[in-house]
């Protein structure tokens, strides 16, 4: 999640009070973020996905000011109508990239404290709500190299202009494979036939969205009055971000202008910084916060989170300042109250409900199989189900056979899920030579198996697994073992099948079986598998499926 | 002097009396004076040391011998050699001498070092010194064929010599240990009052003694109670699994129900019903593990995928504006490796939706189970670990209740103090990030997330909008601190000295 850095100074001047360490450092994380820490001037917070708003120091301030009651309720902001700056759409960016609204800021004054927060703040919006420029890319302009109207549209491959970074023209292919931002942004159009370009009524290239700007806008120390463009493929989106940056720039005293966007089909005004509107029943808000607040107390509450609330018989009417996105259910409102009223002072409480605790009878006869091993003296481990096909199959001398794989791994060690819990205890063993002997080990624990009747087709099988390793391990102590095992849960008849499986010697390999129930394999361990896993020590295993274990078990 | 002799094993005393008269023998021969194996007479020697009766003379000595190598030289003479003779026999060519020298690139190395030899166009011609070497028996061929029939200690050997056959890789070297044992003042005194006593001391009870009750006329060895003992390593349980264990116990007392479900879960339960938009960056390749062998799962009723489907796209009729997007039934079917147990609760929720009529409420379920990340494996990261997975379904249920089951769960796991901090998960509102207080290092530990479930999950599952407590805390982080562990691998790693020397969980 993003972190911010944030100068202390500057933080207090946008909220409007001298502020201790101390006060910031313990309220901070109480409005809801994430205290990173500090140096003599500067701290850090992470910002939360819900909060876009609060990744601009501005926005943080305005929301940490109504927090500790300096600054209390709606902020109104107001973007001035005008009917001069118009950008009109080509039909062509619908399918590429289909929606843009702008907006034009006014005597902007650019402080260094400013310009790193526009700097970080924009960087932070393309990341998180605009998932890396694909749904929305911020492009900012020195308004006064404009000439209206200005045209959103697409051109071919061939195109060019000087992009930001660089001195020369370069064709739009040209950038998308050598310029940085082309390289790093370009997954974004490069299927398309023609990239999306905004461009003015001179013919000069304002931008190559979501890629890089272009040198003829670019901001400058005499910069006063900038233009935005928000491009993307969310109207919504597009929008929510071009509010969060505006309102940032109104908190540092620029003036603020509409611009008509003319879609091929309708005229559209942005942006709208218009409060919207939300109903929000007080008992509902009480109810599932446990508290009996009146309506007064909650319309102060409210206001320490930047809202304006009225009475409205059982409900209250909530103006959401334009910038809050992330208000969609009344819910959202609720929370801001529990926030406001602050998280620490609920009193934490047990209801009074009358439940039974069941443990599923599957897992509990798991788990005393788990105890009963511990009797033969055997020490239990516990293992990865990933692994890889090497450590599965071939270290194992095994066909490779059919298992679940993931696609995206990062590492090849951990790309299969096991479908035999065995190869996991031969590392175990293998980890441990020189450790004292015997080792004598086991896991009780999951593979598993491909199937297709299953909704998510694949299908959990428990297996338990011993390997005794040590200078005399043998098939008549894993046999012994087995039996024993066996009597143990009930089971009295069962028989041993000689079988054959490349990783245990040949004639020393059996199945069990109870009646036409195979429950699982032993035997003593190959020393060809024993040498892949580097063990200088014999080895015997079994390995049965619990599943099937508890079935005969419950019929015994 | 009594009591010494009450204290003396049967061993030592077979080792007095056979040094009685010679003051000085060697391991060897005491093992065959006495019909003791060496090993016993070692450990034996080491008490009597202690106890003054005997000297032990351990000296540590090295042996040089021949490498394979230096066998084939002592054998079939220096390649050098072997080389200028083979000139003086007339064969100059490189090509040649090649084929029949053994080892001629060495050969050719040293024969030109020594000054022997001259190279022109191919041809090899002898000096006057390789002359003269021709007749010559020197030293290092002297001490070859003299370390051919017996290793040698270093010390015999001159230290030119010795550094060349070690740089040629001709011999090796052999650690042994010279072990001699002599009898002390105060052990010539016991020999006489002892000798009588050798072989009418019991040491090992027998079924034998026992039975033929031989016993009655013999005495009882003494043991030294303090001589250290082989250790005796336990069957036992591992400790990560004795805390999952201990966890279950304690949702059970608290009056909650097992749920169980797949580790390979449908994108639809772990995500899309829990409100996760499809373009979140938690889905994203980088965080999620997904699946491709099989790609993808199938969905539930399509009463409740239509809910879901509406529910992002509308709102639903949960009353929320919902996410304003295209919801793609596709992508919601492809498999993941559970990213967290809460898939499990969605599941759940659905499951009692036929229940709600008959009064299922209130409901609570609990979960332990294995998650996934898509992380690169190092001491901070792991790419499977466990969670604990808590549902409170009930319409009077509200957020007070959950911190009390939260505080109630870490007060059972040791942990006295609790805070709450506010925190965003896509899938609750409110939101909270429990921390605990851990005295000794003495810092606030985060355990995971918890909530009340948005409505938007909620109604598209269980039909009906109920408060739903939840939360997934993880399970390494407080294991980790309960055993002073700072690399996480080593919770799965299964050092046996580790799992056989940890402390049982007490809880």
């Amino acid at each position: 999640m993003p972190v911010i850095k944030v100068n202390k100074q500057d933080f207090c001047k946008l909220v409007g009070k001298d502020l201790d360490w101390d006060v910031i450092e313990k309220k901070l994380p109480m409005l809801g973020v994430g205290w990173e820490g500090r140096s003599e001037e500067e701290f850090e917070v992470e910002v939360f996905p819900n909060r876009p708003d609060m990744l601009s120091v501005e926005g943080l301030a305005r929301a940490f000011s109504s927090f500790i009651g300096v600054r209390k309720g709606l902020k109104h902001y107001d973007a001035k109508p005008s009917q001069l700056y118009i950008v009109s759409v080509d039909e062509k960016v619908s399918k590429v990239r289909p929606f843009i609204a702008c907006t034009i800021a006014m005597n902007v004054e650019f402080t260094d404290d400013f310009i790193r927060s526009i700097m970080q703040v924009q960087e932070k919006l393309h990341v998180t709500h605009g998932r890396k420029r694909r749904k929305v890319a911020i492009g900012l302009h020195d308004f006064d190299k404009i000439k209206f109207p200005v045209y959103y549209t697409t051109k071919p491959k061939e195109f060019k202009f000087i992009p930001l970074g660089e001195s020369k023209e370069m064709s739009l292919e040209e950038i998308l494979q050598k310029h940085p931002k082309g390289v790093e942004y370009g997954w974004i159009v490069k299927d398309f036939e023609e990239y999306p370009i905004l461009i003015d009524a001179k013919g000069m290239v304002l931008s190559m969205p979501p890629i890089i700007n272009s040198i003829h806008t670019m901001l400058t120390e005499s910069t006063r009055n900038v233009f935005f463009d928000m491009t993307g493929t969310d109207w919504k989106a597009v929008n929510e971000v071009l509010n969060i940056l505006v309102t940032t720039f109104i908190d540092r005293g620029a003036e603020v202008f509409r611009v008509r966007i003319k879609y091929p089909d309708r005229f559209v005004e942005t942006p709208d910084l218009s409060p919207k509107e939300m109903r929000v029943e007080y008992e509902y808000i009480n109810r599932l916060l446990g508290l009996s607040l009146s309506k007064n107390e909650i319309h102060q509450l409210l206001g320490r989170m930047g809202y304006d609330a009225y009475d409205d018989g059982s409900y209250a009417r909530v103006l959401v300042p334009c910038y809050r996105t992330d208000i969609m259910h009344p819910i959202d409102v609720v929370e801001d109250v529990a926030i406001a009223y602050g998280y620490d002072r609920f009193e934490p409480e047990l209801p009074n409900l009358a439940t039974i605790g069941q443990e599923d009878e599957f897992e509990r006869f798991s788990t005393k199989l788990r105890n009963f091993m511990v009797g033969y003296g055997l020490q239990e481990v516990k293992t990865f189900i990933l692994t890889s096909k090497k450590k599965l199959f071939e270290k194992m001398r095994m066909e490779e056979q059919d298992v679940v794989e993931a696609e995206n791994p990062k590492t090849e060690e951990f790309n299969v899920v096991r479908n035999l819990l065995l190869p996991s205890l031969m590392e175990v063993l293998s980890r441990n030579v020189r450790r004292a002997y015997p080792q004598n080990i086991y896991e009780i624990g999951d593979v598993v198996l491909l199937d297709e009747n299953s909704d998510t087709g694949t299908r959990i099988v428990r297996k338990a697994c011993v390997a005794l390793c040590h200078s005399k391990a043998s098939f008549s102590e894993i046999k012994s073992l087995t039996e024993s095992l066996l009597r143990n849960v009930g089971v009295k008849e069962f028989e041993f099948v000689e079988t054959s499986k490349n990783f245990l010697i040949e004639g020393r390999g059996a199945c069990v079986k109870v009646k036409d129930v195979e429950l699982g394999f032993l035997g003593e361990v190959h020393p060809a598998v024993l040498e892949e896993w580097k063990i200088e020590m014999p080895v015997s295993v079994l390995e049965m499926d619990v599943n099937k274990l508890f079935e005969v078990a419950k019929q015994s | 002097m009594e009591d010494l002799i009450e204290k003396l094993h049967e061993y030592e005393k077979r080792i007095l009396v056979a040094l009685k008269n010679v003051e000085k023998l060697s391991l060897n021969e005491l093992s065959k004076k006495t019909g003791l194996k060496e090993g016993s007479l070692v450990k034996a020697c080491g008490w009597a040391r202690t106890k003054g009766i005997v000297d032990v003379l351990e000296e540590k000595e090295i042996f040089v011998k021949l490498s394979d190598e230096g066998l084939r030289y002592a054998e079939n003479g220096l390649p050098e050699k072997n080389l200028i003779k083979r000139v003086e026999e007339g064969v100059t060519s490189i090509n040649e001498l090649k084929n029949s020298v053994e080892n001629f690139e060495i050969a050719l190395v040293w024969a030109k070092k020594n000054g022997w030899i001259e190279i022109s166009e191919g041809k090899v011609s002898l000096t006057e010194s390789g002359k003269n070497a021709l007749s010559k028996t020197f030293e290092l061929e002297k001490y070859l064929s003299s370390l051919k029939t017996s290793a040698k200690k270093v010390e015999d050997i001159p230290h030119d010599v010795l550094e060349t056959l070690k740089k040629r890789k001709l011999v090796e070297f052999e650690k042994k240990t010279k072990f001699e044992v002599k009898i002390t003042e105060l052990g010539k005194k016991l020999v006489p009052l002892i000798e009588k006593d050798v072989g009418k001391v019991v040491t090992q009870l027998t079924p034998e003694i026992i039975k033929s009750q031989k016993w009655k006329g013999l005495k009882f060895q003494k043991y030294d109670v303090k001589l250290p003992v082989p250790k005796t390593y336990p069957g036992k349980r591992h400790f990560l699994q004795e805390v999952l264990e201990y966890i279950k116990r304690v949702w059970i007392e608290m009056g909650f129900k097992e749920m169980k479900g797949p580790l390979i879960e449908v994108s639809f339960w772990n995500f899309d019903a829990l409100f996760q938009p499809q373009d979140h960056p938690a889905r994203d390749l980088a965080d999620t593990l997904y699946v491709k062998k099989p790609k993808k799962g199938k969905l539930p009723d399509d009463e409740i995928v239509e809910a879901v489907k509406q529910t992002h796209q509308n709102g639903w009729t949960t009353g929320s504006k919902g996410w304003g997007y295209e919801w793609d039934e596709e992508f919601s079917k492809k498999l993941v490796f559970r990213t967290h147990t809460t898939a499990l609760s969605a599941r759940t929720l659905a499951q009692l939706r036929k229940d709600v009529e008959n009064g299922c409420f209130p409901a609570k379920y609990f979960a332990v189970g294995r998650v996934f990340r898509n992380e690169t494996l190092d001491w901070k990261h792991l790419i499977e670990f466990h969670q604990t997975e808590g549902i409170v379904v009930d319409p009077n249920v509200n957020f007070k209740h959950l911190l009390g089951y939260l505080k109630t769960f870490f007060e059972k796991l040791g942990f006295k103090k609790i805070r709450f901090r506010p925190a965003y998960f896509p899938y609750t509102e409110m939101s909270v990030e429990p921390e605990v207080w851990h005295p000794e290092h003495k810092q606030w530990i985060e355990l995971g997330g918890a909530g009340i479930f948005r409505p938007e999950v909620v109604k598209p599952l269980l039909g009906v909008d109920v408060p739903v407590l939840a939360w997934g805390l993880g399970l390494e982080r407080p294991v980790m601190l309960a055993y002073n562990i700072n690399d996480i691998r080593q919770l799965y790693w299964n050092d046996l000295k580790m799992l056989r020397e940890s402390k049982i969980w007490l809880g």
